[in-house]
């Protein structure tokens, strides 16, 4: 008896175990399609930090800040999210002789900069940590 | 978003039907003489990784899939284990639920403490501590001196060591501006390496030794601005290879026995005989478990694990466990690429060739494709420290997958 059950197991087994592999190749192949390596090439970019398979709206691992960023529902928004939270036009980084700025755009829900609501612009510094609605991104610059 | 989620669910639903599975065939093999708290351990194990898997997603933002292949290898493992000695098999229970607990003792110390990076006396000191602790209390146990025995329970300091290892490694080359005042510094580093090395020599433990070397040389590789100390290093490495092998007798008889076994099959080269014996036995789907005789092979339980497993479970499950060890290599050297902070760069790194390099000298080893040198295969084999310094690792790997805040760091 366990004879025969040992030997209709290892044929289980062995499909588990390679549908398990399958799976998870599967899971890092749509990881790596997501990744947008060109991003990374300028100075200053946003790079998300929420998980991007949580997520249920098209989202980049990514943004570089050329010169302007904007973020909102509307489509001609740079950053473009499908948030009930998010309003029209949300908020925009401004680049100023090399220095970085937040700016909320009347938003109805607000932009956090790290924890607190900020009232109109802020000035960006490498590391910190941009809120809006549940979405978190991270602000690096690298000069 | 409920499409998402259930792409996320199946590995580890896959995973646990496995365990389930697995463990139930097992106990039937062995039924009768199965205590309780045998069942336990297995049942609560099982939970725990279920619940690990589940838990890890939503407390850390980094990887989510290294600990999934790391579970999915600890069950190949542990029941490979509890068939060939169900006593051994209920200790290595004990020893995951540790060594789960380690993991994540070990992702919350170091991120929740800074300056890791700063502490290099420390890692130094702690290094020698161990060898010197080897000397003076160590066995000698299959020709290698490398196990302490403390209180009935037995440990092998050089498992600590190589995560000691890469953290000096990684402290000394974030730091550039640091060392750079001291003209011989990579000299120095060099120096510390090295006398690792010969350490572990004098004790036998050539397995272990080449691992130092490998976690060495390739991060020095990627890092060094001097690129002549590389050719020093590969040309020390190549000498001190030929030396070992004239001058020492246990290094040459790993090598005759690796070119050929078949003339010492009585002595010197049953092991890898009987491995092979094994391996070829089992074909591609094995003979089942509890069918085969992997109690043939010596040691089956630890460095021989893999023949044991290709017997039973068959070639395939042999090839799946080598592309889990891929994949999982693969993981941490894209968390390595990934992360901005230098320190926990190189420990990334570290511990991605660690696992990388250790998986490929053992199933060499037992495959006859290098000379076989006694180390543990990391997650699968039998071994309280192996097992614990191989979560040690996988929590390192965990929390460098994260994005590390550098403010704090300036200074």
């Amino acid at each position: 008896m366990f004879n025969f059950i040992s030997l209709v197991f290892k044929y289980i087994f062995i499909i588990i175990i390679y549908l398990f592999i399958f799976s998870i190749i599967r899971l890092i192949y749509l990881d790596i399609r997501s990744m947008d390596v060109s991003a990374i090439d300028g100075d200053a970019y946003l790079k998300l930090i929420n998980r991007i398979d949580k997520l249920p709206y098209k989202i980049k691992e990514h943004y570089p800040i050329d010169g302007e960023l904007t973020l909102g529902r509307h489509s001609d928004n740079d950053i473009l999210i499908k948030d009930p939270f998010v309003s029209k036009k949300h908020f925009q980084i401004v680049e100023d002789e090399g220095d970085y700025y937040l700016e909320d755009l009347n938003s109805a829900n607000g932009t956090f900069l790290n924890g607190e609501r900020i009232e109109d612009v802020a000035k960006l510094s490498n590391g910190d940590i941009i809120k809006v609605g549940n979405i978190e991104f991270l602000f690096v610059n690298r000069e | 978003m409920l499409k998402n989620d259930i792409s996320n669910r199946s590995p580890r639903n896959l995973l646990f039907l496995f365990e389930i599975l697995s463990l139930s065939l097992v106990f039937l093999y062995d039924w009768g003489s199965v205590d309780r708290a045998t069942y336990i351990t297995a049942i609560g194990l099982v939970i725990i990784i279920y619940l690990s898997n589940f838990i890890l997603n939503k407390i850390s933002k980094g990887d989510s899939y290294i600990f999934l292949i790391v579970t999915m290898l600890v069950s190949i493992g542990v029941i490979m284990v509890y068939r060939i000695d169900s006593q051994l098999g209920m200790k290595q229970l004990l020893w995951l639920s540790l060594g789960i607990l380690i993991f994540y003792l070990t992702y919350f110390v170091l991120k929740f403490i800074r300056g890791w990076k700063n502490w290099i006396p420390l890692y130094l000191g702690l290094s020698y501590l161990l060898f010197f602790l080897t000397f003076l209390l160590g066995k000698r146990k299959y020709g290698a001196i490398n196990w302490i025995t403390i209180g009935g329970h037995s440990f092998q300091p050089a498992e600590i060591t190589k995560i000691l290892l890469i953290f000096i490694i990684a402290a000394y080359y974030s730091n550039p501006e640091k060392f750079s005042k001291y003209k011989y510094a990579p000299y120095y580093i060099m120096g510390i390496v090295y006398s690792f090395i010969a350490l572990l020599f004098l004790q036998r433990d050539l397995g272990t030794a080449l691992i130092f070397y490998a976690i060495f040389l390739a991060i020095q590789f990627i890092y060094e601005d001097r690129r002549i100390l590389i050719l020093y290093n590969i040309i020390l490495f190549a000498a001190g290879g030929i030396l070992g092998y004239v001058v020492f007798d246990h290094v040459k008889i790993r090598v005759l026995t690796w070119i050929d076994p078949w003339s010492y099959i009585d002595n010197k080269g049953y092991q890898i005989t009987q491995s092979l014996f094994a391996i070829a036995s089992g074909g591609f789907f094995g003979t089942g478990l509890g069918l085969g005789h992997p109690e043939f092979i010596p040691l089956s339980y630890t460095d021989f694990i893999f023949s044991a497993i290709c017997e039973e479970m068959g070639l395939f499950t042999g090839i799946g466990v080598i592309m889990l060890f891929m994949i999982l290599v693969y993981r941490g050297f894209k968390i390595a690429l990934n992360q901005t902070h230098k320190f926990y760069r190189i420990l990334a790194l570290g511990v991605s060739i660690l696992f990388g390099i250790q998986s490929i000298i053992i199933l060499g080893g037992v495959l006859k494709v290098l000379p076989l040198t006694g180390i543990t295969l990391p997650f699968v084999s039998y071994g309280g420290t192996s097992i614990l310094s191989s979560f040690i690792a996988l929590g390192i790997l965990q929390v460098a997958s994260e994005d590390i805040d550098t403010r704090e760091e300036a200074e």
